[in-house]
């Protein structure tokens, strides 16, 4: 049971760093970005051929993902998205646009990394021993620590920078916040920039329990959802909670109802929602 | 004489309606003017202009002897004009101290940051004692304060006013506009005010443009317009309704 549990925190700091990306580009930009999986897997690939093929440390292969991810969330801001948010403010056109986008970056991948699944070298070997049953290897002990020292430092930045304040300003009202002086163009690419970052992260540490490969990104947006939901939209507190509640029930759900977990986790999400369609903190 | 700032014949257009046309507007350093004129007349749309939320399609917008109407908004707060939007705006999910802290966003100097929101707490005592309220729990007036509050962290040496009264309960209609006047005399703040609520807006200021169907109709000195019931009975509505209060009352602030 207890190790049940730890299992499932160990993915839902991970899935809490995917989460915040995703809503944050959703309070910020008001976009559901269908593609935020795909960045996580982009993350993993450089990590992949960083410290797995290149053979440099598994830090610089961490900072790797995370610049070439905040450099890609610019570009997509720049390429994509403002063009298409200039023309029209309709929800419906940048989601068709986040789904494009979703699969264009899954056709390059297919193209540029092939379809075999990737793993990398342990980064530590050895087993925590936590009690008399229940374990965990020291490679998931770094990953928590890295995942939740992001999510703390993410928190400390947006409640006490100027940066986070301009940030947060301009996802509660855009125009007010442009009143004050802040430049919401800039922002938003920062905005973008620091999601993507955040997912990149992420993959870059999945990648080295887990392995990845070309295919997972639609599949860990579906999941990017489903805690944004839970959790609730726009809020950094909700994204956290959604992030660790979905790895605990998929923990809980793989061990109790191997291979029907899904099943369980969409069947007990429509009736959360049909009680209380908001998530757990979510806003109005 | 140059004026201080001035519009000159600016036009907005919404795709292909006509909101703002032909308006010039112009005023002196140190002046408190009035824009006053029934709903949609286009003054706030007349202010999207000046703030940079809005471009014009024609026209020229100048201020302290630089051309502002190019300039992106935050360009336009840097320069000194600074407004608190109609209906408030507040961000409601942040503090008091971060909605002020918000105002002062251009600003680097910290401890004269600090000292503007002393100065703020002079004239709104209030904002002081909720200072870690989440902005959006306050009563209308207590928020218009804040907004205006908010407005003055960012040192304008140009104050524009939508509506400030729209929402607020009668009592603090009467602070406000005291507030009004004391940032205008002893800030040497210059003022615009647009209002609904047009005798409060010609009380407090010095001339007053009354806009109809998007136009300038009438360029007067206040109180004179103040006497004048043509202008009242054709632009502004037979007769001046108190305002109500909308505001959500004071026990919502006693949540936290």
């Amino acid at each position: 049971m207890g190790q049940v549990l730890i299992n499932g925190l160990y993915s839902g700091v991970q899935y809490a760093l995917i989460a915040l990306g995703l809503t944050l580009i959703f309070s910020l930009m008001n976009v559901m970005n269908f593609a935020h999986g795909q960045l996580y897997v982009l993350g993993g690939f450089v990590t992949y051929y960083v410290y797995g093929v290149l053979g440099l440390p598994f830090v610089v292969a961490l900072l790797a993902a995370g610049i070439t991810l905040a450099v890609v969330g610019l570009l997509f801001d720049i390429l994509f998205f403002r063009k298409v948010l200039a023309r029209s403010a309709r929800d419906e056109s940048t989601m068709l646009l986040a789904t494009g986008t979703a699969l264009l970056l899954d056709s390059l991948f297919i193209i540029f990394f092939g379809e075999k699944h990737r793993g990398v070298p342990t980064v530590i070997s050895g087993v925590m021993r936590i009690s008399n049953n229940i374990f965990l290897p020291y490679s998931r002990v770094l990953i928590i620590i890295i995942s939740v020292a992001v999510i703390v430092f993410f928190i400390l930045f947006m409640k006490y920078t100027r940066c986070g304040r301009g940030l947060r300003a301009m996802a509660q009202d855009r125009e007010a916040a442009k009143l004050m002086g802040v430049n919401v163009d800039r922002y938003s690419m920062f905005g973008w920039a620091l999601a993507a970052m955040l997912a990149g992260l992420a993959g870059a540490m999945l990648v080295s329990v887990s392995g990845v490969n070309s295919g997972l990104g639609t599949w860990l947006s579906i999941k990017a959802f489903i805690m944004v939901m839970i959790g609730g939209a726009g809020v950094i507190s909700g994204a956290i909670i959604g992030g660790l509640m979905l790895g605990i029930l998929e923990s809980f759900g793989s061990s109790f109802l191997p291979g029907n977990q899904y099943l369980a986790i969409f069947i007990a999400l429509i009736i959360f929602l049909a009680i209380r369609p908001r998530g757990l903190l979510g806003r109005q | 004489m140059t004026n201080y700032f001035e519009t000159k014949r600016i036009e907005v257009r919404y795709d292909r309606v006509l909101a703002v046309s032909n308006v010039s507007i112009h005023m002196q350093e140190g002046e408190t003017i009035a824009l006053i004129g029934a709903n949609g007349s286009g003054k706030t749309s007349t202010l999207r202009a000046i703030t940079g939320l809005t471009a014009i399609s024609a026209g020229e917008i100048w201020f302290d002897g630089r051309r502002i109407d190019k300039m992106p908004s935050d360009a336009i707060v840097q320069a000194g004009v600074t407004m608190v939007p109609e209906g408030r705006h507040v961000f409601p999910l942040m503090s008091v101290k971060d909605n002020l802290l918000m105002g002062a966003f251009l600003r680097r100097d910290k401890a004269a940051v600090q000292e503007t929101m002393q100065r703020v707490f002079t004239l709104f005592p209030r904002l002081k004692e909720r200072l870690n309220q989440a902005a959006g729990t306050m009563s209308g007036g207590e928020q218009q304060m804040m907004v205006i509050g908010r407005a003055l962290m960012a040192k304008p040496r140009l104050l524009i006013l939508d509506e400030p009264s729209l929402g607020v309960a009668p009592l603090f209609v009467q602070e406000i506009a005291r507030a009004i006047v004391n940032i205008n005399k002893n800030e040497k703040v210059s003022v615009i005010l647009v209002e609904q609520n047009s005798r409060m807006a010609l009380r407090i200021s010095t001339r007053a443009y009354v806009m109809s169907i998007g136009r300038v109709v009438v360029n007067d000195q206040s109180r004179r317009l103040l006497l004048d019931d043509r202008v009242q009975k054709a632009y502004l509505g037979e007769e001046l309704q108190p305002i109500e209060d909308v505001g959500e009352g004071d026990d919502k602030g006693k949540l936290d």
